[in-house]
């Protein structure tokens, strides 16, 4: 069952991936405010913002 | 001028206030007053009226309209306030305390619409803070202001700006990275240490090697960066001759992984890897667990922190504002509409009509007279005036309580906690049990005797120890939240628990500046309700305003003459009527005010009929309140004069447990007093005039109607709303700390467990890699829902 | 400075989303002929190209790769140009990008039906297309990265983490699953044999479920959502857990596919703790989803988008809870090989990733024609009846996997299988597979009623190709100002791309060590040996009529299966197996101990026609294996390649290799004869005879040899 060698092989290395890019997100501050963005995206109807009613 | 009859109630389109006049209309749109107007017709210009389509009303009100951020060209106080300036870019953060809704955000994030000098502009919704990069040659920060302050956001700038402090603080830790690679870690060593627990088959021993090499790999980052800081501390409180709970858990942590990688070199054994991950990544996890605090609410505030940042000194003729710092003795300052007296002073000129709700809690404004010394915290809130300063900021009758050795008092370590006293005995315990087992095994083998010291050192690793604090006072924390009692830290619930005696303050604090009652004596026919009615609504004054809204709507009659004598009252002519309303004083010469009370008497054509008389309500369930806690010592102390003694009788029972006019250093002083009779004391207190007694008590809670607006520096902040349940508060509390101790027998019990097996030193790495987890989970499902429990007989869920 | 002017691009979300509908349409269709050949066989239309094992890959390819592809392209474009404030990186990718993928679907078309598949189930496309998903598949992740680069929006939302996550996972999954040995233009043997084969097909299919059917979708679901229903996502930090969660979680779901089989058992544990632990974070984001909703329930009642989206989310947490559920030993050694997983995977396919395409079409279309939706009836039409064809659909697959199941388990009480002929439970079961075929019908109704909704409202709209927008630039990045982490920023994504790229070409780079140590450390069995030529020859036209689809050829270690198959199968007996051919269902019985049990006659007859042997058979006529001549030319390429990777065909075989074919046709053309079969040894039958005839008789012969 050499191919076990690679598969975990390969999966660490993309979680070892996905790692790094959390530590990019938690550096850049891109978690420092975890509430703001939600509400955000709901504005960017720049040309008709959609009514409530 | 002539105003229709109101028929229906409008509302303002703006903030969403009633509208007391119909003079301020913009296309079909009505407004409570000019500013809220002025705003709508800015936006509108700037085509930004998307504002009013996410949320009905997002506006604040906005009675005035002046604005005064002269000092903010000082250079001296620019500096202070940004956090970053070149000669191309300024950055700042401002606190803006009306931010609310989701149009908020939106206006405030297009503020390049109103000025392309504003390069960058993000706000934090739940810390209220508008973050500004700005083109310094293009724009100056008093004009960003005054931007601000013209579209009703005006940020509330201080001297003493906590919650940038605190912002600081969360900014350089690492925490949650630490988490990150424990926690990867942890996953990536469980899945490496299954086939080894699951069983290899002989043709598979080669995965085995492969598989144990990886573990160490993974320990490694658990160990040297996530675990680092429990060597640290270890090493630190030996060397300070502490024993802390850090002294097993590092001593653990360096075993396991001492043994994983002795083991698997070896090729003795799996190795504990997965323990030594799990571990860390849990106690990691309780301590971030421990850090929840409420960014978005201040508990550090003084005085500074809503004293203005400058004030306006009249130098021969020309006003020029002046850092408070520089304020010295004998200046003329003045002061306009709703600014704060910065330090004590006589005044000069002007109608003097102050509010010191900041101070006292008392809602209701006082008016001054020529020559008195008005002490500083109050706010003017009449017209201009002019006064000269008699004391240094810093030596006023209210800012010499800072002086106090109080507020240069280390904080927090008021009381030890339980888990640091009880860890001290564990360790020793450990220790000997851990050589006394190496002792015990050394005659029949070495290997045996070590293994069995390494093993007591692994099972009887503290961690479940560690987590039942931290879990369980963040879960009492969220419940507090959700009742509106906000607690600085979790340390507090335990502090809470330990209270034996409860210092209430009077006015703001059991009273309640919300709603004042108004009671009309004497009678008024409809005519005469008119009358006054008509009258009142010309006039700005707080108790006029109270007066309108008491009377309702009724018809207004055309005024044919109107006059206000500012601090007195007003005259006016309707018709063939004379209405003359206003204090004691303004309407029959000398007059002596009894009781204390406000009061407001009318004449109409020379006929008395009866006065208003404003006083503060108490918090409905103050009754009960007080008598949930006989259990406790409570006490009132009151800077008012005693004319509410016998109403609070009933309620604080004996007389001696009342103390009426006493200055901020008594109510201090008085809190010593108790505390040198070995008294645990809670101070409850809303005002600034509080601020020592809630700083020297042994844990101060500010009672605040909107946790948003000034509340003096504490250990909690109680929201009005919730002020009954106190006593729930409490009883809860001392729950928590029970099941605190509960969950400690618990994690002992999983110790003891793990020791019988360590001791003998034969302990498999599956059975600490089941009893790490298992005693984990107990421990932190235990206090969560033990907690809720507790909760839920105190009627707090 | 001003803020810059932009347009957003709404041609290409157009052009993904009529994809979407056009592929969704003919993959159901598809789907819908395959369904009613398990109960009327004659639906293949007497036409090898139409019959089940060829287009049941057609439909799973078409409605994953085309119809949830597109669908899923539509979202990110969509969603990705508005989140980070930009339009997409360049025009000319988006446009490669979309009538690349096209491409592919089309090719999958035609050659699916033609034969050429690989086998490995949701990866049966061919090398050559397989290259070209490759590269359609960077051009996608150069597009979306660059658009990550010259974004005019700090924070990266949540939902562009999961699209990121897909990318890159894809990425990899789809390289290591798809090395194969090419033995000509349209065939290749997977470089994997066997188990080890086994095991990369099924993490490659569990991950395929996860990144390409569940985190794409999660991320457009925390876009969309919050923007149907016009409020935040209910805990955004909980959906940020949610993602991390998730990520570190799947990879290693995999195994719990391959329970009992000869995959080492801690292998199989392995997958299912971890498929257990899944739940957590599943159902935490299901949950994060529908309490969005909490409070706005009036808005559900009167709003068809919103009523697909909680269909979809519920369809999704059904999913999620069942198939950890699925993982457990003894519901899997119940559930396997039998219609109760079809049921699953249709609840998720249907529910959640039809559902939400749908609410996303209805909610977007209409806002890029800058226009109102044509029929609101229409739209409540499609969900009612669209919801009554999930409901027709799953609920009979479940009863009849459960029958099925425990039919093919029952004893006598004298300790006999209670039905030993495998046909009799495919004959109590039929009932359900109509009901099924009519459940897909309605469900098919209601996307062509969408269709035309959907076209309408096109036509009474006009395309907003390019959406005006505009934004500040992110902040002119000032070394001086706060610690220089905005460096950082701008610097990080360009690392985290070329971090992907070299974990893809590390990926593909250790890919190459298994195959250089070919030598996998399975247990050999001495007796098992190399295919001869001829049973090469006829397994490679069982790989092409797609017998795997409906027979499995794996006995596993239940006394039910080895009283009706056989000795239970063992690692060894595969290692010749380029690629395995175990199945995933068994809408027959078991073909692994099929050798030597009935007459090469026996197996000529029910090619021609099954029901003449076992009469009610659903399996279609496979009588133009009998016209067919077989292609001999391949022979030398196959040995060679074969023995490239490792199957010890002696030197210089691959001389005498049709020689030795030729002679063993002879001999069962010789065998049939004396059954009065008059068949040239030179037609398919004969190889595929012969390959059946070979299955699993090395280990008799083993046991002959030790008695």
């Amino acid at each position: 069952m050499n191919i076990i060698y690679f598969l975990i092989g390969c999966s660490v290395l993309l979680a070892l991936v996905f790692l790094l890019a959390f530590f990019w997100a938690q550096r850049s501050g891109q978690n420092d405010d975890l509430y703001t963005p939600s509400v955000r995206i709901l504005l960017d109807d720049e040309t008709e913002p959609q009514d409530k009613k | 001028m002539t105003e229709s009859i109101f028929t229906e109630k409008t509302t303002c389109y703006h903030c969403g206030d009633e509208c007391l006049s119909t003079s301020y209309v913009v296309e079909d749109k009505n407004f409570c007053c000019l500013g809220c107007k002025s705003v709508y017709s800015i936006l509108s210009a700037n085509n930004l009226c998307s504002y009013y389509n996410f949320n009905d009303h997002p506006g604040l009100t906005r009675a005035r309209t002046d604005k005064r951020f002269d000092y903010l060209d000082e250079p001296g106080i620019v500096k202070e306030l940004v956090d970053y300036a070149d000669d191309n870019l300024t950055i700042v953060t401002l606190y803006i305390p009306h931010v609310h809704c989701s149009s908020c955000i939106w206006l405030l994030e297009k503020l390049n619409k109103f000025n392309p000098g504003i390069l960058y502009s993000r706000i934090d919704f739940l810390k209220k803070q508008l973050n500004i990069k700005y083109d310094t040659k293009q724009l100056s920060l008093k004009q960003l202001v005054e931007l601000l302050f013209d579209i009703g956001y005006e940020p509330l700038i201080s001297l003493q700006d906590v919650i940038k402090k605190q912002n600081r603080v969360n900014a350089k830790d690492n925490l949650v990275q630490r988490i990150a690679v424990a926690g990867f870690c942890f996953g990536n060593v469980m899945l490496l240490s299954f086939p080894e627990y699951l069983g290899l088959s002989a043709f598979e021993q080669a995965f085995k090697h492969f598989f144990g090499w990886l573990n160490i790999l993974f320990s490694l980052p658990v160990v040297f960066y996530s675990g680092r800081e429990y060597f640290v501390s270890a090493w630190q409180n030996l060397r300070n001759k502490v024993l802390n709970i850090d002294f097993p858990l590092a001593l653990g942590i360096a075993v396991l992984f001492a043994r994983t990688v002795i083991e698997i070199l070896t090729q003795t054994g799996a190795g504990f890897a997965d323990t030594l991950c799990g571990l860390v990544f849990f106690l990691l996890v309780g301590k971030f667990v421990q850090r929840k605090t409420y960014h978005h609410i201040s508990f550090e505030r003084d005085y500074r922190s809503f004293f203005p940042v400058a004030v306006q000194v009249a130098i021969n003729g020309t006003e020029k504002p002046v850092p408070l710092a520089d304020l010295k003795v004998g200046q003329r300052i003045i002061l306009r509409h709703n600014e704060i007296i910065p330090a004590d002073a006589i005044l000069l000129k002007g109608e003097a009509l102050i509010d010191f709700s900041f101070v006292t809690g008392e809602s209701i404004p006082v008016s001054k007279t020529l020559g008195e010394i008005i002490y500083a915290g109050g706010r003017q809130t009449s017209e201009a005036i002019e006064l000269e300063v008699v004391k240094p900021v810093s030596q006023s009758y209210l800012t010499q309580l800072w002086n106090n050795e109080a507020f240069t008092r280390q904080q927090d370590n008021r009381m030890q906690t339980f888990n640091e006293r009880v860890s001290k005995y564990f360790t020793y315990v450990l220790l000997a049990i851990a050589f006394g087992s190496l002792v015990f095994w050394l005659p029949t083998s070495l290997n045996r005797g070590l293994a069995a010291f390494t093993a007591v050192l692994i099972v009887a690793c503290p961690c479940a120890l560690a987590l039942s604090t931290p879990f369980t006072m963040a879960a009492a924390l969220s419940i507090f939240d959700k009742n509106l009692f906000y607690l600085k830290n979790t340390a507090v619930v335990e502090q809470l628990a330990k209270i034996d005696m409860i210092v209430f303050d009077k006015t703001g604090t059991i009273t309640t500046a919300a709603d004042n009652q108004i009671v009309l004596t004497g009678t008024l026919s409809a005519l005469e309700t008119e009358l006054v009615y008509s009258t009142c609504i010309n006039s700005n004054h707080p108790l006029s305003r109270m007066i309108c809204q008491y009377l309702g709507k009724v018809n207004k009659h055309e005024l044919d003459h109107y006059k206000e004598t500012p601090g007195g009252g007003i005259n006016a002519l309707i018709g063939k009527y004379d209405v003359r309303i206003g204090s004691g004083k303004f309407l029959f010469g000398e007059f002596e005010e009894t009781a204390g009370q406000t009061r407001v008497h009318m004449l109409i054509n020379g006929r008395y009929c009866g006065y208003f008389a404003f006083r503060q309500n108490y918090r409905e369930g103050l009754q009960q309140m007080v008598d949930g806690l006989s259990a406790y010592q409570t006490f009132l102390i009151s800077g008012d004069s005693d004319h509410e003694k016998n109403e609070l009788l009933p309620i604080f029972k004996a007389e001696d447990r009342m103390g009426f006019n006493q200055s901020p250093q008594k109510k201090l002083d008085f809190i010593q007093l108790l505390q040198r009779l070995k008294g645990k004391v809670i101070m409850i207190g809303d005002g600034l005039n509080d601020a020592g007694a809630l700083k020297q008590s042994s844990l101060g809670i500010a009672v605040t109607d909107n946790i948003n607006n000034f509340s003096p520096g504490c250990d909690a902040i109680l929201d009005g709303r919730s002020f009954n349940k106190l006593p729930a508060f409490l009883k809860f509390s001392k729950n928590t700390v029970t099941i605190i101790h509960c969950s400690f027998l618990i994690s002992l019990t999983y110790n003891l467990i793990g020791l019988s097996y360590a001791v003998s030193g034969n302990l498999s790495p599956l059975t600490a890699a089941i009893l790490m987890p298992l005693s984990t989970a107990t421990i932190i499902s235990f206090t969560t829902v033990a907690t809720h429990f507790a909760a839920k007989r105190r009627k707090l869920l | 400075m001003q803020p810059e002017k932009f347009y957003y691009d709404n041609k290409i979300v157009r052009n993904f989303g009529i994809a979407t509908i056009a592929w969704g349409i003919i993959g159901m269709t598809v789907g819908l002929i395959a369904a009613i050949q398990l109960f009327k066989p004659g639906m293949n239309m007497g036409n090898q190209y139409t019959t089940f094992g060829r287009i049941r890959p057609l439909h799973t390819n078409a409605v994953i790769f085309a119809f949830v592809g597109n669908a899923i392209f539509m979202g990110v474009y969509y969603s990705l140009q508005r989140l980070l404030k930009a339009r997409m990186f360049s025009n000319f990718l988006s446009n490669v990008h979309f009538w690349g993928w096209q491409l592919i679907i089309v090719s999958a078309v035609i050659t699916l039906p033609l034969g050429f598949t690989t086998s490995h189930e949701y990866a049966e496309l061919e090398w050559p297309i397989d290259i070209a998903i490759t590269i359609i598949w960077v051009v996608f992740g150069v597009n979306m990265f660059g658009t990550i680069f010259k974004r005019r929006e700090r924070h990266l939302y949540v939902a562009i983490w999961f699209y990121i996550a897909t990318f890159v996972t894809i990425a990899v999954l789809h390289i290591v699953n798809s090395f194969e040995l090419p033995v000509s233009a349209f065939k290749s043997y997977m470089v994997y044999a066997g188990v080890q084969d086994a095991l990369v097909q099924w993490w490659y299919g569990h991950n395929a479920v996860a990144f390409f059917l569940t985190t794409p979708y999660l991320g457009m679901m925390y876009y969309f959502l919050p923007k149907m229903a016009n409020r935040p996502i209910y805990s955004y930090k909980l959906s940020i857990l949610h993602f991390w969660a998730l990520i570190f979680i799947y990879i290693w779901a995999g195994p719990h596919h391959l329970l009992y089989t000869t995959l080492p058992s801690w292998a199989q544990s392995l997958g299912i703790v971890f498929s257990i632990m899944l739940i957590a974070p599943s159902w935490g984001g299901m949950i994060n989803g529908l309490l969005t909703l909490r409070g706005a329930w009036d808005k559900v009642r009167d709003d068809v988008v919103l009523k697909f989206m909680v269909v979809g989310l519920t369809a999704y947490g059904m999913a999620t809870f069942e198939g950890p559920m699925l993982s457990l030993k003894q519901v899997n050694g119940l559930a396997h090989f039998t219609d109760w997983i079809v049921a699953h995977v249709h609840v998720g396919a249907l529910g959640w990733n039809g559902f939400l395409t749908f609410a996303i079409l209805y909610w977007v279309i209409p806002r890029i024609y800058k226009t109102q939706l044509y029929s609101k009836k229409m739209a409540a039409f499609h969900f009612w009846i669209g919801t009554l064809g999930i409901l027709f659909y799953a609920i009979p697959m479940y009863w009849a996997g459960f029958t099925q199941g425990l039919m093919l388990k029952e004893f006598t009480p004298e300790g006999m299988l209670k039905y030993p002929n495998f046909l009799e439970t495919t004959l109590r079961i039929i009932p359900m597979h109509v009901m099924r075929s009519i459940g897909g019908a309605f469900y098919l109704l209601g996307v062509i009623v969408m269709a035309y909704n959907l076209a309408r409202t096109m036509m009474q709209g006009k395309l907003v190709a390019n959406e005006a927008a505009e934004s500040m630039p992110l902040e002119p990045v000032n070394a001086a100002t706060e610690s220089g982490w905005h460096r950082k920023l701008e610097r990080r994504p360009i690392q985290l791309m070329v971090a992907a790229l070299i974990v893809i070409l590390i990926g593909t780079v250790i890919e190459l060590m298994p195959t250089m140590t070919i030598s996998s450390n399975v247990p050999t069995i001495a007796s098992v040996k190399p295919y001869t030529p001829l049973e090469l020859q006829g397994r490679d036209i069982y790989i092409r009529e797609g017998c795997s689809n409906c027979h499995s050829q794996t006995v596993r270690p239940f006394r039910s299966e080895t009283e009706r198959y056989g000795e239970y199968s063992k690692a060894g007996e595969f290692v010749y197996d380029h690629p395995f051919l175990w199945g995933s269902k068994r809408t027959g019985p078991d073909l692994a101990r099929e050798g030597q049990k009935y007459g090469n006659a026996w197996h000529y007859n029910h090619m021609m026609d099954p029901r003449l042997m076992s009469p009610g058979s659903i399996m279609p006529n496979y009588d133009w294996l009998l016209t067919q001549k077989l292609d001999t030319t391949t022979t030398r390429t196959k040995i060679n390649a074969m023995r490239t990777l490792g199957v010890p065909y002696p030197a210089g075989y691959e001389n005498k290799a049709n020689a030795d074919l030729n002679k063993q046709a002879q001999g069962i053309a010789d065998n049939l004869a004396k059954d009065k079969i008059k068949v040239k040894n030179d037609k398919e039958i004969i190889a595929i005879i012969a390959y059946l005839q070979r299955l699993g008789t090395d280990i008799k012969a083993n046991k002959a040899a030790n008695k």
